[in-house]
């Protein structure tokens, strides 16, 4: 061991809020990529590829026929732009933003690595903001490839074209991230401020937004789904009984007033758990 | 002297449970040393002195100002957390240079910095190598590294020596002290008074949440050395050290457990002063790691207490 090395001294000019960030977000990116639950969530996203392939199986062997659901013939562009809604946006994203959204600090406790970062001269905040922006990278690209993929089988089916399709496919891609921000914040504020966050995200995600948005009257604005329905693209198949009854209690804001709302859910969220974590103590287990 | 911690009337409470109770101290500048056994109250102090705990009741300051949600103090301050927690994937380079840019210093020179610290604690040659493959005592190793990188003014460090081989621990030894001449303070815990008191006399005694005494405690000293010392050592040929620990009559007792020999001896400075020219031999093997239980610091501890 040479004891007498010289180490050189580091600037004391304490580094912004972003730039510790985007510090943090280089040590977390990696560990998240590689995690067990990004291996498991991306496993998970195999799921609608499966369900593509199988669609797009089944409208070959009709020679290309019209697909229908709800009793309606829907095209492969119709039937992508289900699976974008149903599978995407209310069933996959809310699972990554529970997932990851309440557990950017308290993997780190659980790791006991979190002592590494609360001891260096950065906010707290910084840290959260940081490790936030890693789970929206993530996220990003476990989403991406599934997307692409399932785009590529079911949009051709029943006579869709990818070119005229493609537009589309970048709105959704804005809506899927937009998406993982807004829920990936506000489980943050639950990881970073509740006891239970796990279960009471699960709560939220599939509890309390699937039952409020059924029901009319206001209580369907706390929620991040029925402001993602506005930036929604597709047209949905509506024939059926269930989707009749249902399109009498559907309302939808403008886009522009799902975006403001969306981006304030966002800021409220990050605020309020970067303060949380600010002021938190966390006890590791010995 | 200018004091580097003072605590007033600290108190630490987890619910119920009392951590750290009703504790007025100051450490002076230096090598101090926090001895104590397990559960006394160290990691508790320690984690108040680092400001990732608040205190229940009473002020601590460190380096004359608050810690609690103070980042900027962390520009003066090393730590050497106890847990052995690391980002696993990441090679010992990779972590201390991301560690070192939190700080706010840029790539490259932060790469440097890193590289200085690894060298510092003897790890160069494994800078490289991912962490997950570490040994035990590589990875206090780089952990120490990754607290002195920065070259803080007080460095902080809990149980540093634990699984350490007698080489590395012996080296350790003296980068602390190199640490305490060049000017730098440091604060040291162990449950292990021969440890602590081959850095510094300055020692405070912890137990139960309390501070028992402080200052140059040689008495201490006295009163430990009349109880057994235990040290277990894992290593590459348990039983050849064994015949060499049976030549000398400070060594009251041997056994076996697995591929490790544990020893209670009467005179641990001897016994640890050998152990350490055994090891730099190489003549019976590769020693991986030295520990020792708390079991006879307790006792005594036990016997302050009663007094």
């Amino acid at each position: 061991m040479n004891v007498a090395a010289p180490v050189a001294r580091a600037p004391r000019t304490e580094p912004t809020v972003v730039a510790s960030a985007a510090r943090v977000f280089d040590l977390s990116l990696g560990q998240m990529l590689w995690s067990r639950r990004s291996v498991f969530l991306a496993i998970l996203l195999g799921g609608p590829v499966l369900l593509a392939f199988v669609v797009r199986v089944l409208s070959a062997a009709t020679r290309f026929g019209p697909m229908q659901i709800n009793g309606a013939r829907v095209g492969g562009p119709a039937v992508f732009g289900m699976m974008i809604w149903l599978l995407y946006i209310r069933f996959i994203v809310p699972v990554l933003g529970v997932f990851y959204g309440t557990s950017l600090i308290a993997d780190e406790v659980d790791d006991k690595t979190i002592t590494y970062l609360f001891t260096r001269p950065i906010p707290r905040r910084a840290v959260l903001l940081g490790k936030y922006f890693a789970y929206v990278a993530c996220t990003v690209l476990l989403v991406l490839p599934s997307v692409m993929l399932v785009f590529f089988l079911v949009v051709p089916s029943g006579g869709g074209s990818i070119g005229e399709g493609f537009p589309s496919l970048m709105k959704d891609f804005g809506m899927l991230a937009v998406g993982l921000l807004a829920y990936g914040a506000v489980f943050a504020f639950a990881g970073a401020r509740l006891k239970r966050p796990l279960v009471m995200g699960l709560v939220f995600a599939f509890g309390w937004e699937p039952g409020v948005m059924l029901l009319p009257g206001y209580l369907k604005r706390l929620t991040v789904a029925y402001y993602l329905q506005a930036l929604v693209t597709h047209q949905m198949p509506q024939d059926s009984a269930v989707s009749m009854i249902m399109q009498v209690f559907h309302e939808v804001p403008s886009v522009f007033v799902s975006l403001v709302s969306l981006a304030v859910i966002i800021a409220v969220a990050l605020w309020a758990a970067g303060r949380a974590v600010e002021g938190r103590e966390y006890v590791l287990d010995q | 002297m200018t004091n580097v911690i003072a605590a007033e009337h600290l108190s630490k409470w987890y619910g119920q449970v009392i951590g750290l109770n009703d504790v007025t101290l100051t450490v002076p500048s230096g090598i101090t040393g926090l001895l104590g056994p397990n559960g006394a109250g160290k990691s508790t102090f320690m984690k108040l002195v680092t400001g990732q705990l608040k205190p229940s009741k009473g002020t601590i300051t460190v380096l004359g100002e608050p810690i609690w949600q103070n980042p900027r103090i962390y520009f003066s301050l090393g730590f050497c957390p106890e847990q052995d927690a690391f980002y696993e994937r990441m090679t010992g380079l990779e972590w201390v240079t991301a560690l070192v840019r939190l700080n706010g210093v840029g790539d490259r020179e932060a790469a440097d910095m890193a590289h200085k610290a690894l060298e510092s604690v003897d790890l160069l040659d494994a800078a490289h190598k991912k962490i997950g493959a570490y040994s035990k005592g590589m990875r206090q190793r780089v952990k120490m590294a990754q607290a002195l990188a920065h070259d803080p003014d007080f460095l902080i460090l809990d149980e540093p020596l634990a699984g350490m081989d007698p080489i590395a621990r012996r080296k350790t030894i003296r980068m602390i002290k190199d640490w305490g001449r060049a000017g730098k303070s440091v604060l040291v815990s162990s449950h292990i008074l021969h440890e602590i008191e081959s850095m510094t006399a300055n020692i405070l005694l912890i137990n139960q949440g309390r501070i028992l005494a402080e200052g140059n405690v040689h008495q201490i000293r006295d009163l430990i050395d009349e109880h057994p010392h235990t040290v277990y050592i894992k290593a590459e040929q348990p039983r050849g050290l064994a015949r060499e620990f049976l030549a000398h009559d400070d060594v009251l007792s041997l056994r076996f457990e697995d591929d490790a020999v544990v020893v209670q001896t009467a005179r641990p400075d001897a016994f640890y002063a050998r152990l350490t020219d055994l090891a730099a031999s190489g003549a019976i093997g590769t020693i991986h790691e030295v520990t020792s239980p708390d079991d006879n610091l307790q006792a005594v501890f036990q016997y302050l207490v009663k007094a």
